[in-house]
């Protein structure tokens, strides 16, 4: 069973995130509500994989997606983004982030994009 | 999708998001370049834009992305107008209460606010809030 941290500073979309993945077989291992707390969260629990949104307090999604692959260069990350972050997005991905999901999330969409990355990392 | 749980999260967070967005905006109007406020306004118009498209509550989404679009001119800038920027902010904060409201009562979508839309991007389209252009 693949374990997930989830990032994002709205209980909300942290709760959504994990009522679509939990039926699908992934183990949600930690939740973070800001860019320092994932990272705290990332070494301390070395998830399969981190699903994290790109404006959060603290730290930007993006510096967060940094700081994980410096720790952790093979570390899996997907971000979790809203209308219009094009731009945002493409960051980070440079910045090691695997894929993206869009909000509003498409449970069929979420769960083959997680399914995606978790192939590749095999 | 469970609404009823849903939607009792969304009011708690957005209720939360817009008393905080009121706080910040009453420093951005005695600090107009108060970096954090910026930001913060910045990331809850964003918050209860995603948490809204994900309820599909389009006229709250619309609205609050139209406020992010907006606050996100000023952090390029690093300052907030205080004359055009700061009171259509709060008439942005006031329609995205006056929206929330009607979800707390009715638990359904609001309808759209089309006019307070449009002073957005109108807002937008003339430039306001653009970093002063150098030379």
């Amino acid at each position: 069973m693949k374990t997930v941290l989830i990032a994002d500073d709205a209980s909300f979309m942290r709760q959504m995130i994990r009522d679509i993945i939990e039926p699908e077989g992934y183990e949600v291992v930690g939740e973070a509500s800001d860019g320092v707390e994932v990272v705290e969260k990332f070494r301390e629990l070395h998830p399969d994989l981190v699903m994290m949104d790109i404006v959060m307090p603290k730290r930007s999604g993006i510096d967060a997606v940094k700081a994980i692959k410096a720790e952790d260069p093979t570390a899996a990350v997907v971000m979790c983004s809203a209308l219009g972050q094009e731009t945002l997005v493409m960051e980070a991905i440079q910045a090691g982030a695997r894929d993206f999901i869009v909000k509003p999330f498409k449970p069929d969409s979420v769960v083959s994009t997680l399914a995606k990355v978790v192939e590749k990392a095999e | 999708m469970d609404l009823a749980k849903y939607t009792a999260l969304f009011l708690e967070e957005a209720t939360e998001h817009l008393v905080e967005m009121g706080r910040c905006l009453l420093v951005l109007e005695k600090t107009p370049d108060d970096g954090e406020a910026i930001a913060e306004v910045f990331r809850f118009a964003h918050g209860i834009k995603g948490m809204a498209a994900s309820l599909e509550m389009d006229s709250i989404t619309e609205l609050a992305h139209a406020l992010e679009d907006f606050m996100d001119r000023f952090r390029s800038r690093g300052c907030v107008d205080p004359v055009n920027g700061v009171p259509l902010l709060f008439q942005g904060l006031d329609g995205l209460e006056r929206m929330v409201a009607v979800v707390r009562e009715t638990g359904a979508a609001p309808p759209p606010d089309e006019a307070l839309v449009a002073m957005f991007h109108d807002a937008l389209a003339r430039g306001e809030g653009e970093p002063p252009k150098k030379g």
